[in-house]
């Protein structure tokens, strides 16, 4: 609804989105002095230290064991998204175009697992892991990690799918496609959008989960960077310049992702799940 | 549009080729599980393989190599690094026996309460003071080792069970009684106190001569182990250590809760008066060596485990250690101690054998001697000689008398968090002593009837 | 769900009818999810509802069963209010407020302002980092001892606040930085939402005489309803059952003055070996989310079809 805005006007806003951006910005504020400081510097956290300080980081990174904590991030995170996306979306077509009874019912059942607290399955679903031999392997996690994303991932792509216009899947229908290969050649390509919502949403549920990483990858090679960096906080978090440092690190990653879907990201949202 | 098509597409690319990394990667471990659980009861699959990432051949036979796994609590990084060099000193002897350690820091009770659940412990893990009561059924017994008689005469009770099973080979003994800043006694003229009221009055000259820059006791809130400490230590030398006790009572449950709120008043006096940190509600256990190295903290209570951390800030800090002074006239100086750091086999463990070498590996003197001088605690075996800055106190305070900890005994399971969190919520104003007492009576009577 | 026009549907339900039993392989298409879903969230609730029948401390193998024992004992309990409490704030509270605040910057945003791309990505970025991290972030601001806000306020005042340690306040200083994390996904959906109006309504409100606020009254808020639905119900099952910044920022506590369900299960758990009784606050908590969550679908989705 973009109305013309007169110069005052407009200027006026331009200062109070830069004043919202300040306020928003301001732990990330602390996080960078914090990061850059020294560990004898006791300076407040509101200054930015007046030299090039960048120990934090490589100690962190050393102390933490960062780099296979982000070789094991990569490896969980990307396999469950790509598995999340493939198994959610070929979930939600079904429980979108065909709405029978029993459907809903299941679609009403997936959508009730967002609320199960993680806690009170723990110790159950360890053992089972224990069991099936899953423990420590990245195949266990994975497929624990996709299941309690399937939810959000179903809902979104169900209420997507729905707003596909059926005349799309009829007509393809006509010219002899079957259902498997409508849904491969015609309406995968057109989910585009709500995938790369879907890869946010869940990549960052996935990168950043500390529950149930720290039950099944306690292996010190297989650790997730949450992990690491929890245990090096009750470690070190006299030491908050490694603390704030290795945050940063950890944070990074996702941050480049997001700027890259960024645009697909609201899109799919806008077609997904705020259409009714 | 077509750009961020692009990209996405070779995200998805991307996606599929590091998905076939991993999967071959999974798939190699997978393999190696069922042939296993088929021929044993599933919950009882060995953890060296569970645990390994790394494919690993499931038959250790002869010549096979074969990986224990061992937990422990050491949380610093120089004495885990002190711990693997041990480790890989057994490999040298034992090549086809190789060792890892994990070392899970804040979440071990945790993750090794989860692994009991499941029946699926580590060959060798540490007890840290629950060796009998919490991990006993799970340890093998080690009465037969050649170093379990050399067990001191503090610890040898603590690790052995009522039918005389050894639970765990003790690499260093918990001697817990009040850690203090040297420079700071010294300097106000005060000797190391004997009596709870001694401590008070030097707590209360410290706090006014330094005009409130030395605040005299540290406590944290948020790792409420802490302020849970203060009240088991003294409640040892309140109800268990006097001529006139209460510990039969305690035993069988006719103990009169009334009896707490004088001890839950103390703490709450010690607040009041502002003799604890102003934050201790919100502060760290981690904020505790940079203020000890800056000279704002005199006493703590408990052993001075943050003394390397202090040493980076401030490398000619002076820290003492001394036995927790007397709360009943008439009655001595106490250590509440027990085990520290331990070694325990599983006993379902799959390399059972091979995890009682590696413990006798480490229960050898030189070994020993490098562990206590490393964690800077008394060791758990006889005649170990080590040099360290608390040495010679040890050495100073070795007929005092120790007592286990408070809530292993007296206490049934459960209590302990009870006595933090409430102890907790006393400092901040929302309970009263009264109702503090109150609490511990209910939360005991349950746990009791509970556990009977 | 339902996009299409009534009348395009009602010749459908009868062709799809015929076609129904045919497609019904298509149904296999979930199979695997449903699978997935039966392994490793179903079949384990329902263990842990056996398992709060009992008295088990988390670890042992043996226990005993004690039937309603751990239900009569939530009601007993004198922590337990201050708890439902804590969480009904942390959830309400943090919807509520991220709602508002999102939809406000969402209408902000949809201006054209030079800068908005940069306030949007900014507001939205704390949402992808760990709850644990941002706990400690924001504990750097409220800690007693070299806190940044401790620092401005030293400027006016000669004692520090300690905020954190008061049982009165921290339960809004964590609800607030819950509010701050997560208000992006309410910001986006609503930004999206406002996207997939169409211009024209504006224009004919324009044209009608509409002022600035009956526009908003009469076009966005009503067609603004499914964006609405979801970012409640998405932030209130976040908030209620919020863990990691509580355990970051004051580990529940004094005490349990700033547990939510969720910590408290976990020190239940954990700490007081009491798993039986952690389990039934679990499956309390799931009822209770489960009603609300349920009580706002219904009365949001109401409100979307009046308008």
């Amino acid at each position: 609804m973009s109305i013309p805005m007169s110069r005052t006007r407009r200027s006026w806003m331009n200062a109070l989105s830069l004043v919202i951006c300040l306020i928003h910005i301001l732990p990330f504020y602390i996080l960078l002095t914090t990061s850059f400081k020294a560990d004898d510097d006791l300076s407040s956290k509101w200054n930015f230290p007046g030299y090039l300080y960048l120990d934090n980081f490589a100690d962190a990174w050393r102390e933490a064991n960062l780099a296979s904590a982000f070789k094991s991030n990569l490896i969980v995170t990307v396999c469950a998204v790509f598995l999340i996306v493939v198994v959610g979306s070929i979930a939600a077509y079904p429980l979108s175009r065909r709405q029978t009874r029993w459907n809903k019912f299941i679609y009403a059942l997936f959508v009730s697992a967002l609320i199960v607290p993680a806690l009170t399955i723990l110790v159950p679903l360890y053992k089972f892991m224990v069991d099936i031999g899953g423990m420590n392997r990245y195949w266990g996690i994975v497929l624990l990690h996709v299941t309690f994303n399937l939810p959000t991932t179903i809902f979104l792509y169900t209420g997507f799918i729905s707003t596909i216009p059926r005349e799309l899947d009829e007509a393809a229908m006509i010219d002899g496609a079957g259902r498997l290969s409508l849904f491969y050649r015609i309406l995968l390509p057109l989910l585009k959008p709500i995938t790369a919502t879907v890869i946010i949403l869940s990549g960052v549920a996935v990168w950043n989960d500390y529950t149930f990483s720290v039950f099944f990858l306690q292996h010190v090679d297989t650790r997730t960077i949450t992990v690491a960096l929890s245990a090096f906080f009750t470690q070190f978090s006299s030491n908050i310049g490694w603390v704030a440092a290795g945050s940063l690190l950890a944070a990074l990653p996702m941050i480049v992702v997001y700027l890259f879907l960024q645009r697909y990201f609201i899109e799919g949202l806008a077609s997904g799940a705020v259409k009714g | 549009m077509r750009n961020q098509g692009l990209k996405v597409l070779t995200m998805l690319l991307l996606t599929a080729l590091v998905l076939m990394g991993c999967s071959q990667r999974s798939g190699t471990g997978g393999q190696a599980q069922p042939s296993e659980s088929s021929a044993t009861p599933s919950a009882s699959a060995a953890p060296s393989q569970t645990d390994s990432p790394s494919p690993s051949k499931p038959d250790a036979g002869s010549g096979e190599k074969i990986k224990l796994t061992v937990y422990s609590t050491i949380g610093e990084l120089k004495n885990q690094e002190m711990m693997k060099s041990i480790g890989d000193a057994f490999t040298k002897e034992n090549p086809n026996i190789s060792v890892e350690f994990q070392f899970p820091g804040a979440e071990y009770e945790n993750i090794l309460k989860v692994k009991m659940a499941a029946n699926d412990l580590p060959d060798v893990f540490d007890t840290h003071g629950w060796a009998v009561i919490r991990y006993g059924n799970y340890l093998a017994d080690l009465r037969d080792e050649a170093w379990a008689p050399n067990l001191t005469d503090t610890i040898k009770p603590v690790v052995t069970d009522k039918e005389g099973k050894v639970e765990a080979l003790v690499l260093s003994e918990a001697k817990d009684g009040i850690s203090y800043n040297a420079e700071i006694l010294e300097r106000y003229g005060i000797q190391p106190p004997t009596t709870f009221d001694e401590l008070m009055a030097a707590a209360d000259k410290i706090k006014t001569e330094s005009k409130g820059q030395v605040t005299p006791f540290f406590m944290s809130g948020i790792d409420n182990g802490m302020i849970g400490g203060f009240l088991d230590l003294y409640s040892t030398s309140m109800y268990i250590s006097p001529q006139q006790n209460q510990a039969s009572k305690l035993l069988d449950g006719t103990f009169d809760w009334n009896n707490w709120t004088p001890l839950a008043s103390k703490l709450l006096d010690m607040q009041k008066k502002g003799y604890i940190n102003k934050d201790a509600l919100t502060a760290k256990y981690t904020d505790l060596p940079k203020r000890f190295a800056q000279g704002k903290v005199a006493f703590v209570f408990g052993a001075p485990s943050f003394a390397d951390e202090v040493y980076k800030t401030n490398p000619d800090a002076k820290i003492g250690i001394m036995p927790l002074t007397t709360m009943v006239e008439g009655d001595a100086p106490t250590f509440s101690g027990g085990e520290r750091y331990t070694m325990g086999a599983w006993k379902d463990g799959k390399h059972l054998a091979e995890a009682k070498k590696l413990i006798a590996f480490f229960a050898k003197p030189e070994n020993m001697t490098t562990i206590a001088n490393a964690t800077k605690l008394p060791p758990g075996l006889k005649d170990i000689p080590s040099q360290h800055e608390f040495a010679s106190y040890y050495e100073q305070f070795k007929d005092i008398r120790v007592f286990p900890y408070f809530d292993r005994v007296y206490l049934p399971n459960g209590m302990w968090d009870v006595m933090c969190k409430t102890g907790t919520s006393l400092v901040s104003g929302q309970t009263t002593p009264a109702q503090f007492a109150d609490k511990m009576k209910q939360e005991y009577e349950r746990l009791r009837k509970q556990q009977a | 769900m339902s996009e299409t026009k009534p009348s395009i549907r009602r010749t459908r339900a009868a062709a799809g009818r015929r076609a129904a039993r045919r497609d019904a392989w298509v149904n296999l298409m979930y199979v695997p999810a449903l699978l997935l879903f039966l392994v490793f969230i179903f079949y384990p609730f329902l263990r842990g509802i056996q398992i709060s029948f009992t008295n088990w401390d988390g670890y042992n193998q043996h226990y005993n069963w004690i039937g309603l024992e751990n239900y009569s004992r939530i009601f007993r309990d004198p922590d337990m209010g201050k708890i439902v409490r804590n969480t009904a704030v942390y959830g309400i509270g943090s919807a509520v407020l991220q709602n508002l605040i999102g939809l406000l910057y969402a209408l902000f945003l949809s201006q054209s302002i030079r800068t908005r791309g940069l306030v949007r990505t900014v507001i939205y970025l704390p949402v992808i980092i760990s709850g644990l991290i941002m706990g400690y972030i924001w504990y750097f601001f409220f800690q007693y001892d070299g806190g940044a806000i401790n620092d401005i306020l030293l400027l006016f005042a000669n004692e520090p606040a300690n905020l954190l340690g008061n049982p009165n306040a921290n339960v809004w200083i964590i609800t607030f930085v819950n509010t701050y994390q997560y208000l992006g996904i309410a910001m986006v959906l609503f930004l999206a939402g406002l996207q997939s109006i169409p211009r024209d309504y504006y224009e004919a409100a324009t044209i009608d005489g509409a002022g600035v606020w009956t526009r908003f009254a009469r076009v966005t808020w009503p067609l603004l309803a499914p964006a609405f639905t979801v970012s409640m119900v998405l932030n209130l099952t976040g908030g209620l059952k919020l863990f990691e910044v509580i355990v970051a920022m004051t580990n529940s506590g004094p005490g349990y003055a700033s547990a939510s369900m969720s910590s408290f299960m976990y020190l239940l758990y954990f700490g007081r070996e009491d798993a039986g009784y952690a389990a039934t606050v679990g499956i309390l908590m799931f009822v209770l989310i489960s009603i609300v969550s349920l009580v706002a679908l219904v009365w949001l989705r109401r409100r979307e079809v009046q308008t």
